[in-house]
């Protein structure tokens, strides 16, 4: 009896460790260290090389000289500067014409190389005589002018766009309905540039109050300056503190904006809206409600379905995926099986499987891997799609990193949803699923993540080797995991320093592969 | 406190007596010390002994040892079942303020000391608790490679290097990528620069005509230690920093693997260095080609070109073997990622296997050195797969790798490999006999596993061919002592392949290996006994085993004989493959009263040897797991030889019960639970000597000792209770119970010698101690909610009642307080019966509250009907349903790793195992007991219960209990 009990304790004694993460939802992790995989363009900070209303643009800049002898352009960038200040020092007739035209010829310089001499400029003392020019009154071109100097001098190095903190306060200001369009956007784009440089600045912007005149910036129907809030409010929500992306969705009209956005834009628009709707989705829970409520999945799965763009179907899958991420029960009851969306989810995922994209490949897995997360009938649903074949087949094929979200995807089809009162840890498991993808080759692919470096890959692929040693009919399980030598794989864990692995793959060798004493009588 | 310079000085001459050669000043010093830590501010106060200069050198060591030793046990939060103090914050910052700069001054070791020091300290604060840290790490780097001065920049890399390995290994979560990013924000630019610097200084001392060793050697040093910062920094994902500087790393990376620095390289261990750069280099490729290979392509030809030439060049000697094996890792790694088709140009798969492949495999002089020196490490690697980290291994996991997606060329060019080899032998055995040591290994080592367990198979030869040309001369060879290493090669492959072997074949054979046992090499002594053991462990289809008792009696003397000769073989006195083979013999073998007596005094004689000074845990183990089987086999068949085994046993069992041989205690006490539990009543006197030893406190102090002590008690209990109920004894019992149970980790165990308790003796004589059971039990309730003691309660109850009956249990909880069971059935029994677990278990409970509901006139009462009906409920959802169906996860389960596994010193002996017993033989099915016990009941009162029912059952139940009266033919009427 007494040992029973001790028994009974250790029959499953990876069922914790194992279980928690398969069947699991996955958020993505609010922090990154890698470079953000957007698209080719520098997103996160952008120079401005033509004027946000188009018709400013001298003819003389239209022929730039790119080649310019990178010396000479900041030779004359600093003169240009000191142009400046003698301008801004005159008083009287002619003053502004002399300060706008002063200010022209700095922002030519500014715009016209891939590598503008912004250093020079901040050398000469170009910040404080462009916060002068930015001065309340100020005529609308001299505005103009001065804030697209800044924009450019933001879209430099760290420190060169820190150089803007001055001209913060003005540049918010500017973005209220009192200024004209163009100045407006402008000023948007310097803020912009500044929120892409870092939590730091962007807490600054917050903290002036850039938000709620940005996010109101978005409400109209004109493509340009929505265009730009869009972008510069996507650089200035993305947290990791999730308070901008609350604030954001609490402005009056932005949701509707989105949507409207979503539904009527074209292609260039919709891709920062989308922007906008990945760091709301990704980091404010309550941002995720309101979207999941709306037509926003809709809209999404309309976009994946007719663009090809991929600088559009990066973030509209990336949102789609935080959305099914995040608020499970609502987002179970708009996607569930039978509803018309949930076909069309599914079939605008395989084509981002199917696409040559790396990253569609690899985001389209995820927002399966969540789905797959969810009830019997999603797992059921995702089972029986074109997805298993393909996700099979990448398994075994595909770079690293898709096969590791493919790897939760597979998994997650194989375990029962845990439920409130059976929350054990220990999914139980859907024989049929876990046997055909079996049957069907996968166990390879799983045993070589095991093998890998990455520790979660490690980990997913513990888990379902688990699944297969458990719940392989017969006792097929530890032989096929033998096979393919799926104990030199989680030896590999003996001595591992990550203790959660190390006592699953020890557990698992021991209790499947122990000490055969060949005695029982 | 404050520590005043006489402390010091006192503590000073503790480190002094801690160096001391005579032990009693060194214990008393220590003991002293012990004293000190518990004070605040003792950390610092050695801290401070150790920077000061006016202290001898030897002392500030002993000193830094000890510091880093205190903060190892009380920097981190204290683990629960500790009320050692901890650190104060106040000196923590001190220490945290003082460390850096001590360190980076400090002679070579006490730095590092000092450095470990910081690294615990970093593991726990670093970053969020010591924003300092990394600030100052900088600042003095950069100070250090300005002067040049390259012993303090690789110090203070170092340090980096092992606060930054966490990032290798923990998963990725928001708060470690929290800490990356703040280090990669930090150091990553740093990094970059002083990688670059150093690199310059390498070039141009090379282009200044080579350098001299010694100043080239801390540079190169600095950028090994840089390439492992790398590692650590890009391990979780790709950093943007790295991303956008990835030319940079990579072209100074690629540099120090094609280019040759003969000024370092020739001068004494230059090489080394050289080489372990090289290593890091190979490893951060490694990383690269695995999670960014796209980003990594650019590189990829270029370093494949410089890996493929350097394995080329790369010398046979082990000092390049770690260089050898992450170089052809690397390839490996390239062989199976998409960018596989490198391999598939005209000829670079046969370049590999000759270039590469072959000259690793070949046997080393190093390999005949190991085989010859240390054959423990030789059969670990070569037979075990620890061989990871070889050349040999590592070059077959890359013709694998390469097979992946090339298999037919890779069959193909190694099956006429072999044949070159053989023939090469041939040709000049005694000349050419690494050829075949060649041809054996490669067979083995490429064969594949076969779904089916321990069976392998390969297409590279026709395996039963193979034995009879190639292997089966070597076993027949009459000299089992010519060319060992071959003997060693035939007797693994014999082992490997032994599912393909027909057993008439291997029985020809059997008596060779057991010739072979007398071998004086140790690996092949060893090799025949594994081999030997893992033949017996052959299963056919079906499960049985293919060789039985009958195939080994016509050797079993023999070879008893040459196991026990092996283990007289110098260097195998602790040879635990032999063991252990011993140990499957006496499993399988007929036991005759002829072998008992040799086998039991030779294990005897060895056990005795192995309390002297206990080594090896393994063989240790197999030790008394071969007493255990032979005790437990050799009475199974003839009780009486129960006699020779307390005659031979007593004296060793004794000698490490009363010398308190650790290691060994609780193995002794399993042993003599065995030896009591094949005993028929009553006991012998010599046993009654154990008992002032097992009911002494002391003896339960240690966490190790308890539960074999528990599971001695409990064959005492139940074959000699009326010993144990002499001279207080069981009072005694029952208090080592009482202190188990009140101890949350120990109150399963506690619970084992209740149930023994209760199962083993009448009830009156439990009768005056039961108050005293159930006030104690009660009062842990009150306070500990956990799932496991609420279930080992309800099982200890429930057995109370099934061995003494309902009155009994009923009348004894009522009288510590009246009406108390009714209070404790309502608020305990009923809620929590669903959530038992477990076969025997769940029959019991069920059957206990079944006789609760039909017998006890309490609950038979009009008044106790809603508490009727409610247990029956339960009864039928325990009966009815899955466990997953109806039992929830308990949050305050402790991790199995805490009960069982690695840090357990408790092991149990699977051959000294107690059999499970199912209190309640004479009772078949539970459900059946249920509805013709309640149909009995019903009969008394027609009308009564079905009205309870349909109340108080939910509906689900109510179909269920129907269902079941139905198929046992009952009826509740």
């Amino acid at each position: 009896m007494a040992d029973d009990t001790t028994a009974s304790h250790r029959r499953d004694p990876i069922k914790s460790s194992v279980g928690s993460v398969a069947g699991q939802r996955r958020r993505q992790n609010a922090i990154t260290v890698g470079k953000e995989r957007r698209e080719s363009l520098v997103r996160a900070k952008r120079l401005c090389r033509v004027g946000t209303n188009g018709d400013s643009v001298d003819p003389l800049d239209s022929e730039m000289i790119i080649d310019e002898e990178q010396p000479i352009l900041e030779a004359q960038t600093s003169a240009a500067v000191e142009e400046l200040k003698s301008a801004a020092a005159h008083q009287g007739k002619g003053a502004w014409q002399k300060r706008v035209s002063a200010l022209r010829e700095l922002r030519r310089l500014l715009s016209r190389s891939e590598f503008p001499p912004v250093d020079a400029a901040l050398k000469a003392g170009a910040v404080p005589l462009l916060v002068q020019c930015l001065s309340f009154g100020s005529p609308d071109e001299q505005l103009l002018e001065a804030a697209w100097c800044l924009t450019n001098i933001a879209a430099g190095k760290p420190e060169e766009t820190k150089a803007l903190l001055p001209a913060l306060p003005l540049l918010i200001a500017y973005l209220g309905e009192k200024s004209s369009a163009p100045v407006a956007e402008q000023c948007a784009w310097a803020i912009g540039n500044v929120a892409g440089e870092g939590e730091e600045l962007r807490n600054v912007l917050l903290s002036q109050g850039a938000l709620p005149p940005l996010a109101r910036m978005m409400l109209p129907d004109k493509g340009s300056t929505v265009r730009t809030a869009a972008w510069a409010l996507s650089n200035l929500i993305k947290g990791p503190n999730p308070k901008a992306a609350n604030e954001l969705i609490r402005v009056e009209g932005v949701l509707d904006a989105i949507i409207r956005h979503l539904r009527k834009a074209d292609d260039e628009l919709a891709t920062e809206v989308a922007w906008v709707v990945v760091y709301l989705s990704a980091l404010s829970n309550i941002a995720t409600s309101m979207l999941v409520k709306s037509d926003v999945l809709q809209l999404l799965v309309e976009r994946l379905a007719t663009s090809n763009s991929l600088q559009l179907l990066i973030p509209v899958l990336r949102s789609l995926g935080n959305l099914i991420a995040g608020d499970s029960q609502t987002t179970h009851a708009i996607i569930a099986p039978g509803n018309e969306i949930t076909g069309n989810i599914i079939e605008v995922l395989v084509k981002c499987l199917r696409s040559e994209h790396r990253v569609l490949k690899k985001e389209a897995a995820w927002v399966l891997s969540n789905i797959a997360a969810g009830s019997i009938e999603h797992k059921q649903l995702i089972y029986s799609s074109e997805a298993v074949p393909l996700l099979i087949r990448l398994l075994s094929t595909a770079p690293f990193d898709i096969r590791k979200e493919v790897a939760y995807v597979l998994g997650n089809l194989c375990v029962s949803p845990i439920t409130p009162t059976e929350g054990d840890g220990k999914p139980s498991l859907i024989l049929e699923h876990l046997v055909s993808l079996v049957v069907r080759g996968c166990l390879p692919g799983f045993i070589d993540l095991v093998s890998s470096v990455d520790t979660e890959a490690a980990r997913v692929g513990l888990q379902f080797m688990e699944l297969v040693l458990r719940g392989m009919p017969n006792g097929e399980g530890p032989k096929l995991v033998e096979k393919e030598n799926g104990i030199e794989a989680m030896e590999r864990f003996q001595f591992h320093e990550n203790e959660d692995l190390r006592i699953m793959a020890n557990s698992l060798v021991d209790k499947y592969f122990g000490e055969d004493y060949g005695l029982d009588d | 406190m404050e520590w005043n310079p006489q402390d010091l000085h006192t503590l000073s001459q503790c480190f002094v007596n801690t160096l001391s050669p005579s032990p009693e000043p060194r214990r008393q010093a220590e003991a002293i010390l012990a004293d000190f830590s518990q004070k605040p501010n003792y950390g610092l106060a050695v801290l401070r002994l150790v920077a000061e200069p006016s202290v001898a050198e030897e002392i500030r060591q002993a000193a830094s040892v000890n510091f880093k030793n205190h903060l190892k046990a009380r920097w981190a939060p204290a683990p629960n079942n500790s009320d050692e103090p901890r650190i104060l914050d106040a000196e923590k910052d001190q220490i945290k303020a003082l460390i850096v700069t001590l360190m980076l001054n400090a002679t070579p070791k006490i730095q590092g000391q000092l450095s470990e020091a910081l690294v615990l300290i970093g593991k726990h604060d670093f970053p969020r608790l010591w924003p300092t840290l990394l600030p100052e790490l900088i600042g003095s780097l950069h100070k250090a490679s300005q002067a040049g001065n390259y012993a303090s920049v690789n110090g203070i890399l170092g340090t980096a290097n092992s606060i930054f390995k966490k990032f290798r290994y923990e998963y990725k979560t928001n708060d470690l990528l929290y800490d990356l990013k703040y280090c990669l924000d930090n150091f990553a630019g740093t990094l970059l620069e002083i990688f670059l610097k150093t690199a310059n200084l390498i070039e141009s001392a090379a282009n200044a005509g080579g350098g001299n060793a010694e100043a080239l050697k801390p540079l190169f040093e600095s950028q090994r230690l840089c390439c492992r910062i790398f590692f650590s920094l890009n391990f979780q994902e790709l950093p943007e920093f790295f991303e956008d500087h990835m030319n940079e790393w990579m072209t100074e990376q690629r540099k120090y693997l094609a280019n040759s620095y003969p000024a370092l390289e020739n001068s004494a261990d230059g090489l080394a260095v050289v080489d372990e750069l090289r290593s890091a280099v190979c490893e951060n490729i490694n990383l690269y080609m695995e999670k960014n290979e796209e980003e990594f392509q650019a590189y990829l030809n270029g370093f494949a070109l410089a890996v493929w030439n350097l394995l080329t060049t790369v010398s046979q000697a082990s000092s390049r073997d770690q260089l050898a094996v992450t170089a052809i890792k690397f390839l490996t790694t390239v062989s199976t990622s998409v960018h596989h088709n490198l391999f598939a140009g005209d000829g670079v798969i046969p370049q590999i296997c000759q270039g590469i492949v072959i000259p690793n495999v070949r046997l080393r002089d190093e390999d005949e050195e190991l085989f010859d020196m240390n054959y423990i490490e030789f059969i670990r690697r070569d037979m075990e797969g620890s061989d990871l980290d070889t050349r040999r291994r590592i070059a077959c996991e890359l013709l694998k790798g390469i097979a992946t997606n090339y298999k037919p060329q890779v069959t193909n060019l190694v099956s006429v490999q072999i044949q070159n080899l053989l023939t090469s032998f041939a040709a000049n055995p005694s000349e050419n006999w690494k050829d075949k040591d060649c041809a054996i290994y490669l067979v083995v080592s490429l064969a594949t596993k076969r779904a089916g367990g321990t069976s392998v198979t390969t297409d590279l030869v026709d395996v039963q061919n193979f034995f009879g040309t190639v292997i089966v001369p070597e076993l027949q060879s009459q000299d089992v002592n010519g060319y060992p290493m071959l003997k060693a090669g035939a007797l693994k492959f014999f082992t490997m392949f032994r599912n393909h072997i027909p057993k008439p074949m291997t029985l020809q054979f059997f008596p060779d290996l057991i010739r072979f046992l007398r071998a004086e090499s140790n690996v092949v002594h060893s090799y025949a006994a594994s081999c030997i053991e893992k033949l017996l462990l052959v299963k056919d289809e079906g499960g049985q085993a293919r060789y039985t008792s009958v195939d080994i009696s016509p050797v079993l003397p023999q070879l008893m004989t040459n196991l026990f000769e092996a283990l007289k073989v110098p260097e195998s006195e602790e040879n635990q493959y032999v063991m252990k083979c011993i140990m499957r013999v006496l499993g399988v073998a007929d036991i005759s009263r002829e072998i008992v007596g040799p086998c039991i005094t030779g294990l005897t004689s060895i056990l005795n040897k192995a309390c002297e000074n206990p080594k090896n845990p393994v063989f240790n183990h197999y030790v008394f797991e071969s007493v255990a089987v032979l005790v437990k086999r050799a009475c199974g068949k003839d009780a009486s030889l129960i006699s020779i085994f307390e005659i031979n046993l007593f004296p060793s069992i004794q000698k490490i019960l009363v010398e308190d041989v650790q290691e060994f205690y609780p193995y002794a006490l399993q042993l003599l639970a065995q030896l009591v539990e094949l005993n028929r009543p009553p006991i012998p006197q010599s046993y009654m000597q154990i008992f002032p030893m097992l009911l002494s406190p002391d003896s339960w102090r240690k966490a190790s000792n308890v539960p074999a002590l528990v599971r001695l008690l409990q064959a005492f209990l139940q074959k000699a209770p009326h010993e144990l109920n002499q001279e207080g004894r069981l009072r005694q019992v029952l208090e080592i119970s009482n202190k188990l149970v009140s101890a949350r980790s120990t109150d399963e165990q506690g619970f084992y010698v209740l149930n023994t308790v209760v199962e083993s003796l009448d009830f009156n004589v439990i009768a005056p101690y039961i108050g005293q059971i159930w006030s104690a039990l009660f009062t842990v309730l009150q306070s500990r909610q956990t799932g496991k003691f609420i279930k080992c309660l309800l099982i200890f109850m429930s057995l109370f009642l099934v061995k003494h009956g309902s009155t009994n249990l009923v009348d004894s909880v009522n009288s510590i307080q009246a009406n108390l069971f009714l209070m404790i059935l309502g608020q305990f029994w009923i809620p929590n019966l669903t959530l038992i677990t477990g076969v025997i278990e769940t029959k019991l409970t069920a059957v206990a509250s079944t006789r609760l509901l039909c017998e006890s006139q309490m609950l038979l009462d009009a008044a106790a009907v809603e508490h009727w009906g409610k247990l029956l409920n339960n009864i039928v959802t325990l009966l009815s349903r899955t466990e997953q169906d109806r039992v929830e996860e308990d949050p305050e389960m402790p991790e199995f790793s805490e009960n069982v596994g690695y840090s357990a010193t408790f092991i149990r002996l699977h051959n000294a195992g107690k059999t499970e017993d199912d209190p309640l033989k004479d009772i078949r099915d539970a459900k059946e007991f249920l509805v013709t016990s309640l149909a009995r009941l019903s009969a008394l009162s027609p009308g009564r219960y079905p009205q309870i029912i349909s109340q108080y059952v939910e509906p689900t139940n109510q179909a269920e209990l129907l269902r079941l009266c139905n198929s046992y033919n009952c009826q509740i009427v």
